[in-house]
Parts: C-alpha cells; sequence; structure tokens
C-alpha cells in the first residue's frame, strides 16, 4: 500500500462508490438535458456544503469512539444568533463571525467535557445539548429572521467558471486539511486509539479526555461554520435550519465506511458518500421522482453498507 | 556473580495495617532471567510496582546500579530504563505497527507534526534489533496474539532499556508462539539485559530463567539459581506442600459402569476427523494436546455450542440436534475456556452470576426473588469457600480462581451427569487448583462423568485417570493409569505432522 493510501485510509468501499457515482452521474446525463448545465453542477454544489461540513465532524467524532446528535439544535441556535448580530457592515459580521464560531466551538467544548468527565454515552449527552440549543433557538425567535451582508450572499452565490461555488473550495480544502491532521498529528493517532480501544488508550499514556473536549470542540467549530453558510445561503436566521441534520450527518459517515463502532475509517469515503448521495437527490429530482423515494433509497444504502462492513469485519 | 542492575532491599510494604510484604531481598542481574513466582495474592505485583515507581516502599529501598533509587512515578522508572509488559496488553488493534509501538512518543518534526518516514525507520530499527519479523505498516487487527504480544514487548523497549519485567506474558500464547517468545528473550539476555518473568507456569520457568525467587505471603520462600530446583520444590516453596498432595489419590470408574457419553464418529465443524470417545460415571478423562489441536472444538461440538455431524448417545438414548439449552436439561453441562468472555456476566453480582443458571430452557418461569438468589449463591459461596465480602459484590471484584468457584458451583446448581471442563484452572492460584482438584474427585465419586481439557500437563497426570491426546482435531493416543506421563503425552501431542512446537 502506498502512504497515499495509507493517508487517505483508502478502503476498496472507496472505489465502489466512486462507481456508484459515476453510474449515477450516467444516468443524470440520459435523464435530462438540464443535467450536464453549470446551474445544475453549481445547484448541486450549493446543496451538499453544509451537509459536508457537518459530516466531516461527525466523522472525527465517530472515528473516536463517540457520537455528536447536537448538530440539529445547535445549528439553529447558531444560525439565528449568527443572522440577529451580522448586521449589515462589514465589522458588525465579522465580530458576528468570530463570535459564532467561538460560541460553537465552546458549546462544542462544554460538551465534550460532560462527555469526557461525567462517563455518560455520548448518544445521551449531545441528544440533550441539541434539544436545550433547539429550545433557545425558539425562545430566540419562532419564525426565520434576521439578515446578512449582502457582500456575504455575494460570496456564498458567487461561482468561479460558473460552476464552481466558494462553498466547494471551502469543503475541499477543510477535508483535506482534516485528513492532514488525522495523519501527520499526535491528535490524529490519538483519535484512532481512543476510538478502538480506550482503555488501551489511556494505560500507553494518551489523554483521553482532553483529546475528547478537543474532538466535540471541533465538532462545535466545525457546525458553526456550517450554520453561518446556511444563513449566508439562505438570507436568514431559521431556529429550524438544523432539523434533519442530527442523523443526516452520520448517513455518509456511515456509507463512506467508517464504523460505527469507532478506530476505523476516514474522511475520504465521507466526502465521496457525501457527493454520492447530493447527486442522488439530484438526478432522482429529474427523474420526477418524489423526495420520499429518496428517504428509502437512503435508508437501504445505509442498510447495505453497513451489512457489507459487518460481512467484512466478522471473523 | 555480577552486580545487580536493579534491586530491592529490605523492601516492606504495608496498605493500612495490612503488610503484604516483609523485608524483600530481591535482585535482576544483567544476563540473566529471574524467575518472580508465587500464588495470586503472594506479593509478586506488589514487588514489581515497587521497583517500578508505581508504589512507594513503606520500608526498605530500590538501588540502581548499587546506589539508592527513588522513582516518584513509573514514567521515571520507564527514564531510568526499566521497561514493564504489563499482562493486560495495551496495544490498539486499529493501528499501525509503528504507531502502537511509539504511541505517545512518536518522533515529531520541527513543526510538531508527527514525522511518518523516521517513525517507520526507527521501528524497523527498533524490530530488527528485538529479532522481531514484522511489518511496521501491518495494523495490529491483522496480527495474532503472539504477534501483537511482540509489538507490546518493542514498546516496552521503544526507550532504552536494561531491566526489562514481563508480568505472565504467555497468558494467551500457544506452544510455538510461547517458543518465538521465548528465543527473543534468550536473545536480550544475551545482549544483557536484565530480565524478570513472572509466572504461575512452572514449565515455563525452567525452560528460560536462570534463577528463581518464590515468594509466599510476602516473605521470600525459596531464591537461588534454577539448576536447584524442581517443579516439586518450587510448588513446596509455593503453597508450603508438595506436588504430590495436590492431588487427591485417583479411583477411575466403578467396576463395569455402563458409559453415559458415547461419541461414535462425531465430526465438529471445519473438516476434522471422525472422533470417538466414552465417558463412564466415576471417571475423570483428561483431554490433552496443543494449543489449536481441536480439543475446544470437540467439546463444544458435544455440548451443541458448535455445528458438528455425526452420534452423540446421552445415557445410551441418541442425542441429535445439540443446543446448549438441550445439554444443560439432559446433564450435559460445560465449563468455558475462557471465562471473561463466555462465562460471566463481569458487572452483575455474584448472586446474579450465579442464578444465571435458572434462565435456562425447562427452567422456571419466574426469575428467582433475589432473597432465593441470595440463598442460593450463599450456599454456594460456603460450599466452596468463596472469598467474597457479600454475594451483592460484583464478580469482576473476586480474584479468578474465585469467580472460577462460582461457575463450578453454577454449573453444579442442575445436577449434571457429565462435566466437560474447558481449563478449570486457567488463571488459578495452586491452592484453589487443590481445592478444584478435590471438589472434581468428589464429583467423580458420587457418580459423574468428568471431561476435562487442560494444557497444563501436570494437571493432566496428576487429576486424570485415562488421557486422549488429541492431534489435528483427531484422538491419537489413549494412556491409561500408569502410562500417563508428561512425557508420554508431549511425545504423542508434538509428534511430526501435528503443529510441532
Amino acid at each position: 500500500m502506498s502512504d497515499l493510501a495509507r493517508a487517505v485510509r483508502f478502503q476498496n468501499v472507496h472505489l465502489a462508490i466512486v462507481g456508484l457515482i459515476a453510474a449515477i452521474f450516467i444516468v443524470g446525463v440520459f435523464s435530462s438535458d438540464r443535467f450536464v448545465t453549470v446551474l445544475n453542477i453549481a445547484n448541486v454544489q450549493d446543496q451538499l456544503v453544509a451537509l459536508a461540513l457537518v459530516a466531516l465532524a461527525q466523522t472525527v467524532v465517530i472515528l473516536s469512539g463517540g457520537i455528536d446528535l447536537s448538530f440539529a439544535g445547535l445549528l439553529g441556535l447558531l444560525s439565528v444568533l449568527f443572522a440577529t448580530f451580522a448586521g449589515s457592515d462589514p465589522e458588525t459580521f465579522a465580530a458576528a463571525y468570530i463570535g459564532i464560531l467561538a460560541l460553537g466551538t465552546a458549546i462544542g467544548a462544554l460538551t465534550g467535557g460532560i462527555v469526557a468527565l461525567s462517563g455518560i454515552h455520548p448518544l445521551i449527552v449531545t441528544l440533550a445539548t441539541s434539544t436545550i440549543m433547539a429550545g433557545a433557538a425558539l425562545l430566540h425567535t419562532k419564525q426565520p429572521s434576521g439578515s446578512v451582508p449582502i457582500f456575504f450572499e455575494d460570496i456564498v452565490y458567487a461561482r468561479f467558471f460558473g460552476f464552481l461555488p466558494w462553498g466547494t473550495l471551502f469543503v475541499v480544502a477543510a477535508y483535506v486539511l482534516v485528513g492532514f491532521v488525522l495523519w501527520r498529528t499526535r491528535f490524529g493517532i490519538r483519535v484512532y486509539a481512543i476510538g478502538d480501544d480506550e482503555r488501551a488508550a489511556t494505560i500507553s499514556g494518551v489523554p483521553v479526555k482532553l483529546t475528547k473536549v478537543l474532538i466535540y470542540a471541533f465538532s462545535g467549530f466545525i457546525v458553526a461554520l456550517a450554520a453561518i453558510y446556511l444563513v449566508g445561503r439562505f438570507g436568514v436566521g431559521d431556529p429550524r435550519a438544523g432539523i434533519g441534520f442530527d442523523l443526516r450527518s452520520i448517513t455518509p459517515v456511515i456509507v463512506g465506511g467508517t464504523l460505527l463502532a469507532g478506530g476505523r475509517g476516514g474522511v475520504l469515503g465521507t466526502f465521496l458518500a457525501v457527493i454520492l448521495l447530493a447527486l442522488l437527490a439530484n438526478v432522482l429530482n429529474f427523474l420526477n421522482v418524489s423526495n420520499f423515494y429518496l428517504w428509502i433509497v437512503e435508508g437501504v444504502i445505509i442498510v447495505v453498507a453497513v451489512s457489507l462492513f459487518v460481512a467484512r469485519t466478522r471473523p | 556473580m555480577a552486580d545487580p542492575v536493579l534491586a530491592a532491599r529490605g523492601m516492606t510494604k504495608s496498605f493500612g495495617s495490612n503488610e503484604v510484604l516483609r523485608n524483600i531481598d530481591f535482585e535482576v542481574i544483567a544476563g540473566r532471567n529471574i524467575a518472580l513466582c508465587g500464588e495470586n495474592g503472594a506479593g509478586k505485583s506488589t514487588l514489581i510496582k515497587l521497583m517500578t515507581g508505581v508504589y512507594t516502599p513503606t520500608a526498605g529501598e530500590v538501588l540502581l546500579d548499587g546506589a539508592p533509587a527513588v522513582f516518584a512515578g513509573p514514567k521515571e522508572a520507564i527514564a531510568a530504563g526499566i521497561a514493564v509488559v504489563h499482562q493486560e496488553f495495551s496495544t490498539i488493534s486499529a493501528l499501525t505497527v509503528a504507531e502502537n509501538v511509539f504511541l505517545e512518543k512518536e518522533p515529531r518534526t520541527r513543526l510538531g507534526l508527527v514525522d511518518r518516514r523516521r517513525l517507520r525507520r526507527d521501528c524497523v530499527d527498533l524490530l530488527r534489533q528485538l529479532g522481531i519479523d514484522l511489518d511496521p505498516d501491518t495494523t495490529l487487527d491483522r496480527l495474532s496474539v503472539a504477534e501483537a504480544q511482540m509489538v507490546e514487548i518493542a514498546k516496552a523497549l521503544r526507550s532504552r532499556a536494561r531491566v526489562l519485567i514481563l508480568d505472565e506474558p504467555t497468558a494467551v500464547l500457544s506452544h510455538r508462539e510461547i517458543d518465538h517468545l521465548f528465543r527473543i528473550l534468550r536473545d536480550l539476555r544475551e545482549q544483557g539485559m536484565g530480565l524478570v518473568y513472572v509466572s504461575h507456569r512452572l514449565d515455563e520457568i525452567f525452560e528460560v530463567c536462570t534463577d528463581i525467587c518464590v515468594l509466599k505471603d510476602g516473605d521470600v520462600t525459596s531464591a537461588g539459581p534454577i539448576g536447584d530446583y524442581d517443579h516439586d520444590r518450587v510448588v513446596a516453596a509455593m503453597v508450603g506442600r508438595s506436588l504430590g498432595e495436590l492431588f487427591p489419590p485417583k479411583s477411575g470408574p466403578a467396576e463395569g459402569a455402563e458409559a453415559v457419553l458415547s461419541l461414535r464418529g462425531l465430526v465438529a465443524e471445519g473438516g476434522a476427523p471422525p472422533v470417538d470417545l466414552v465417558l463412564r460415571p466415576g471417571e475423570i478423562v483428561g483431554l490433552a494436546g496443543l494449543v489449536g489441536s481441536g480439543r475446544t472444538e470437540l467439546a463444544l461440538a458435544v455440548f451443541g455450542a458448535a455445528r458438528s455431524s455425526g452420534g452423540v448417545e446421552l445415557a445410551n438414548a441418541t442425542y441429535g440436534k445439540r443446543t446448549p439449552g438441550r445439554s444443560l436439561a439432559a446433564g450435559l453441562a460445560m465449563l468455558t475456556e475462557d471465562r471473561k468472555t463466555d462465562g460471566l456476566f463481569p458487572d452483575a453480582s455474584v448472586a446474579w452470576n450465579f442464578a444465571a443458571s435458572t434462565l435456562g430452557k425447562g427452567a422456571r418461569p419466574l426469575a428467582l426473588s433475589p432473597q432465593e438468589e441470595e440463598r442460593r449463591s450463599r450456599s454456594v459461596v460456603e460450599r466452596f469457600k468463596v472469598v467474597v465480602d457479600h454475594v451483592g459484590q460484583p464478580i469482576s471484584a473476586l480474584s479468578g480462581g474465585n469467580q472460577q468457584k462460582v461457575l463450578i458451583g453454577r454449573l453444579l446448581e442442575n445436577a449434571p451427569r457429565v462435566l466437560l471442563l474447558d481449563e478449570p484452572t486457567r488463571g488459578v492460584d495452586v491452592a484453589t487448583k487443590a481445592e478444584i482438584y478435590r471438589t472434581l474427585r468428589r464429583l467423580a465419586e458420587e457418580g459423574v462423568a468428568i471431561l476435562v481439557i487442560s494444557s497444563e500437563l501436570i494437571e493432566v497426570v496428576g487429576l486424570c485417570d485415562r488421557v486422549h491426546v488429541m492431534r489435528d482435531g483427531a484422538l491419537v493416543a489413549e494412556l491409561i493409569g500408569d502410562a500417563i506421563t508428561e512425557d508420554g503425552i508431549m511425545a504423542v501431542a508434538a509428534a511430526a505432522g501435528g503443529g510441532a512446537p
């Protein structure tokens, strides 16, 4: 295996996903002549940015043996707060931007601290976080409200060569960066170590608690980025912006070959799976298939993907 | 003899009013391998922990190269060149060999990034130096337990060590794997390292160690070059009585007793040859053989926990569709090899673990009331002298020997006619072993037929009326009476064609 393959944690399932993406793409080409247009290709990308970001956060959390279900509430709260304070000039915008990133990170760190110190399963802790945040967001505003400066919307909707939004470049950069961190830093090795065997990691001297706090803080940071992006895209803050993102963030992680039990997998699989899911939704749309079928297809993909891994990992 | 690299002088340790070590002198000498023996609770781990900075002594001192040394913690001991391989593995199966060996000590670049190239190179160098042939980029889940053990040793020796302490390193290894381990240990010794080898297994001590130190109840009862010792002398020093007294006198089946369990051409899954075997009431039959020879598989097939074909007769009736539940109901009980994963509910109480036997088929519809649970488990605790504060204690808090007593008591709850016991005394101290042997003999005298799988030859020889030797899934020899000897068994078990050691 080459160094690059090791660094990106290559698995055969990645080839399978690429194959599926190609197949769906071909179906798309034949389904409509509007499919391969700069407009549609940009559109697909717009739709995957937020999911790609939260799935990236979820990948790292799941690799470490945890799970983060706080995205639904956290996205909503950060979204309305950002839209409230972003104002219309660059100064307030910058302040709100930094403030929201700091708040997301702090809430994540707090969640991680509770997970690390209490011993309560992260599923429970993050579900509680999510509920609290959702309540707080709705207390702040029941309807979508607030705004962002025009220049931010212009950035979100800008396209290089007509089809390449900033969002995509941002997502690619984020995945490359996180992949690099997982491969080339001690923190990255710790994530895998904790996720695979917390007891062995502890007796090997891995600072398990600190690492957990950092992981959930990182997750909160990424979710804040996703919230800011969503506000820019829709022009308002929405307390319900995050609904569904908790479970939807898990799908690409699992489909991409990361083990729910932790310790195995990586960001490349998640990235490919996000593209697969976004493309699938788009093509089904062109085929005039109801969105509800998309849910069924997604569900089937999850079960098939997971049973493939189970078959593979069993002795 | 050369001066010791590491020594304990007058080492005494008390926890509260409980004195667990008294005035111990212990020396680790470069180029020698000293065995540290003793029953569970004799003070072996305490002594190790005192010499590696985990505990501070109540009295006495640690000497490093003859000069007093105080280790404020394990890290200081490691820095002073004292490496320990603990019984519990610290390897992580999702990480590669190199990542495991240098976990938390990864070489880093000036920017603080992990230097992957140097990580691999350092690992290759270390493995070569230790004579371990492993690819640094393989993840641990692709390695055998023995290879993981090698990684564990490499990990302990990643920083320059002069003393290597191994705590029960062979608990999970097969004969062949142990040979490899011993080769590495001999190499290390010849390179001038001082080794301490903590083990229950006397065979191994005689094979790999140069000196021996025996602890009993916190005192050194005997110490010297290994050449001055034999099995009997070591056991006598460990338990205060000789080997012969460990085993109750043999009796064998009653005259003309009819078979209670007959295997007629039983084929365990996985292409093993058909097996014929007979068990009569009142006899203890040993099933000897190397690890991997198919003993456990055979027992699981009889018990119905693994698929098999061919005939089993239980009390003269064909016993075809075997499942563990049906077997228990029919009076066929089994004790599994690994109590931690296949026997115990580790977090549950002693009483609950005991009551689990009433959950099976044919059992009462309602669970036992807590009072009844407690009453029944108390009677077992008393009958088998289980050392426990109260039966509500989690069973994981008990020593291995006491856990095993609870499990054996649980087996007997359903009054079995046939017992299949897979390594019944693994990880059990000598005194408890003797108790278990007496219990088994008493059961046999009451008319139970017992099949004992054991890798400890002394046990097979001392306990069994009859011994079948297994090799590659087949029964290759039957030894009876005086023909049961360690050499006789090993000669057949390890003969060519088998997984020779």
